[in-house]
């Protein structure tokens, strides 16, 4: 092969790899894009047939109407108070559990965790039905705690699984070496492991968050009544409880993934630094 | 006592999460078989539940529309695990190529992986209409008949594979991206000093080395396909009729639609047992 062949050959290939990237970025994006611009569309321009890339009169009515309608904001509060309620309460049971495995050697821990490693595979919607049962009979329907109680079981195993690798990586003597300096056990997980922790615990958080904020079936089935529904079963309810108006719905559709997206992009990196240790290294 | 309390200590630890996921996952796991047996409705909820034995199964598998749902689900999940996967791999080992700003690219293709499956049928919804849809709009401009997208009983299945394609293809490129990270560099020197061709390495380095990434990712975008129903019920509530109802949104609609709670839990066990299959599978592929 000749040398002008082989850069013929070179050039070739990058074109094809940049091109597939390119189709690739267009189809991941552009239903997004067409999304948004929507959102900014008058209602009857929304279904206007040839339907226009962008918006002819640029409207903030869709999110005014979004962020007055009462229902609608008690559901983004509601959203806001189950995430943050269920990803404090994930990370706090998490970080115990995770360190108990990176810490200690005692009977069953390999048991253990196998069975939290098997739970990771058992499909949640399996367990709506008895959950709904369960919840009705101890009145806990439609309330932010079944929510967030609930909400643990999608997340704990992987949380722990992510922290227990999270905490091996932190040297075990800097621990020991503040224990014979008389440090108590808290002391050292206050002083030292905790402190030591804080990227792991933020790449936790944020898994937690975006779980808690995206689950649907769970609230959908568990808390549908007005007062206590979370956004996602809003955005749901309004569009099978009246003619769907598309102008609010994008709207709506664009405030929903504001959240979640601004902290993945914030924490892309160390997400899929998280991934590899979290999955696998088992 | 203060030896007590050492071996109790990583239990106490381990305590507040085991006591959540007993009550909350493994329990209800169970008791799904107690409900299954009984005749369990929104009316008898809070009621004397009445023992009915296997009733619920065997009406299970009398239902013409329960074995059109085990027929979607086929479908949805070949067609859905197919595209993921090959375009998940094709991604992540494009991105991997020393590719210009491959982490900005990575940042923005993991975005259908941020947002809710209800948002992202929603996006569908609006993309598939028959109306005013802008997929029926470029059919229009090129001279092709509209498609009735998510009406049409046979073209529906395929609509929602697209869908999901969309959302799901990220989770696996993250993943293998994170697998093609953990390999070695040097390997690949070794390679290139042999005179191996980028195929041959891949197909002969790459691909050896991947294998636990792989299989662990055709394992868990299996059973999530196979469970997943957030899509089909926002998208085309299981419709036309039963056409789009996988076993999954059947489990539901018996349950929270037709208020048969015990027909959704029978409906449960039996999607356990397929879950259980495909990794019994998977793994066995993997020792192989």
């Amino acid at each position: 092969m000749t040398i002008s062949n082989t850069k013929a050959w070179f050039f070739a290939e990058r074109a094809l790899i940049y091109a597939l990237i390119a189709i690739f970025l267009f189809v991941t994006l552009s239903p997004l894009l067409w999304v948004l611009s929507t959102s900014f569309k008058r209602n009857d321009e929304a279904i206007s047939f040839p339907p226009k890339f962008l918006p002819k009169n640029l409207t903030f009515d869709n999110y005014i109407f979004v962020l007055t309608d009462p229902n609608l904001v008690r559901s983004l509060i509601n959203s806001f108070a189950v995430s943050i309620g269920s990803t404090a309460l994930s990370v706090a049971v998490s970080a115990l559990g995770g360190y108990a495995f990176a810490r200690f050697e005692f009977r069953g821990k390999n048991l253990i965790m196998s069975i939290i490693l098997g739970l990771f595979m058992i499909p949640v919607v399996i367990n709506i039905v008895p959950l709904y049962i369960m919840l009705a009979n101890f009145g806990m329907l439609n309330s932010s705690p079944a929510l967030i109680l609930t909400f643990q079981i999608l997340i704990i195993p992987l949380n722990i699984l992510l922290l227990k690798n999270y905490f091996e990586t932190i040297p075990k003597d800097l621990e020991e070496a503040a224990l014979i300096d008389g440090c108590s056990r808290l002391g050292v997980l206050r002083r030292i492991t905790i402190p030591l922790s804080m990227p792991g615990f933020a790449i936790a958080a944020v898994l937690s968050f975006r779980f808690s904020w995206n689950e649907f079936i769970l609230p959908v089935v568990l808390a549908n009544r007005p007062d206590s529904m979370v956004f996602q079963v809003a955005l749901y309810q309004f569009i099978s409880l009246y003619r769907i108006e598309w102008g609010y719905l994008t709207a709506g559709i664009t405030l929903a993934i504001i959240p979640v997206l601004v902290l993945m992009l914030a924490f892309q990196k160390q997400m899929i630094r998280g991934l590899t240790l979290g999955a696998i290294r088992e | 006592m203060l030896s007590i309390f050492a071996k109790a200590e990583p239990y106490l630890f381990l305590a507040p999460a085991l006591a959540i996921l007993l009550v909350f996952l493994i329990f209800p796991l169970f008791w799904n078989i107690y409900i299954s047996l009984h005749n369990v409705s929104f009316i008898t909820v809070l009621r004397g539940w009445e023992y009915v034995g296997w009733t619920n199964f065997f009406d299970l598998f009398k239902d013409p529309n329960f074995h059109t749902s085990l027929k979607v689900s086929l479908l949805f999940v070949g067609g859905s695990v197919a595209l993921q996967f090959g375009m998940g791999m094709l991604m992540s080992v494009l991105l991997n190529q020393k590719v210009r700003a491959s982490g900005v690219l990575r940042a923005i293709f993991i975005i259908p992986w941020t947002i809710s499956a209800v948002i992202a049928a929603f996006s569908f919804k609006f993309i598939f209409d028959y109306n005013f849809g802008i997929l029926n709009y470029v059919f229009h401009q090129i001279g092709l008949q509209p498609i009735g997208w998510l009406s049409d009983p046979n073209m529906v299945i395929w609509s929602l594979v697209i869908a999901n394609m969309w959302y799901g293809t990220p989770f696996t490129m993250l993943f293998l991206t994170a697998g093609l990270l953990s390999i070695n560099p040097t390997i690949y020197e070794a390679a290139l000093i042999d005179g191996a061709t980028k195929i041959r390495t891949f197909l002969h380095i790459t691909l050896p080395l991947l294998k636990p990434f792989i299989v662990i990712n055709l394992i868990l975008i299996t059973m999530w396909s196979v469970n997943f129903f957030d899509l089909q019920l926002v998208l085309t509530g299981g419709g036309p009729l039963f056409a789009s109802t996988t076993a999954s949104l059947y489990m539901y609609r018996q349950a929270f639609e037709f208020g048969l709670l015990s027909k959704g839990a029978a409906t449960g066990l039996i999607l356990i047992s397929i879950n259980l299959a495909i990794a019994f599978i998977y793994i066995k592929l993997l020792r192989r």
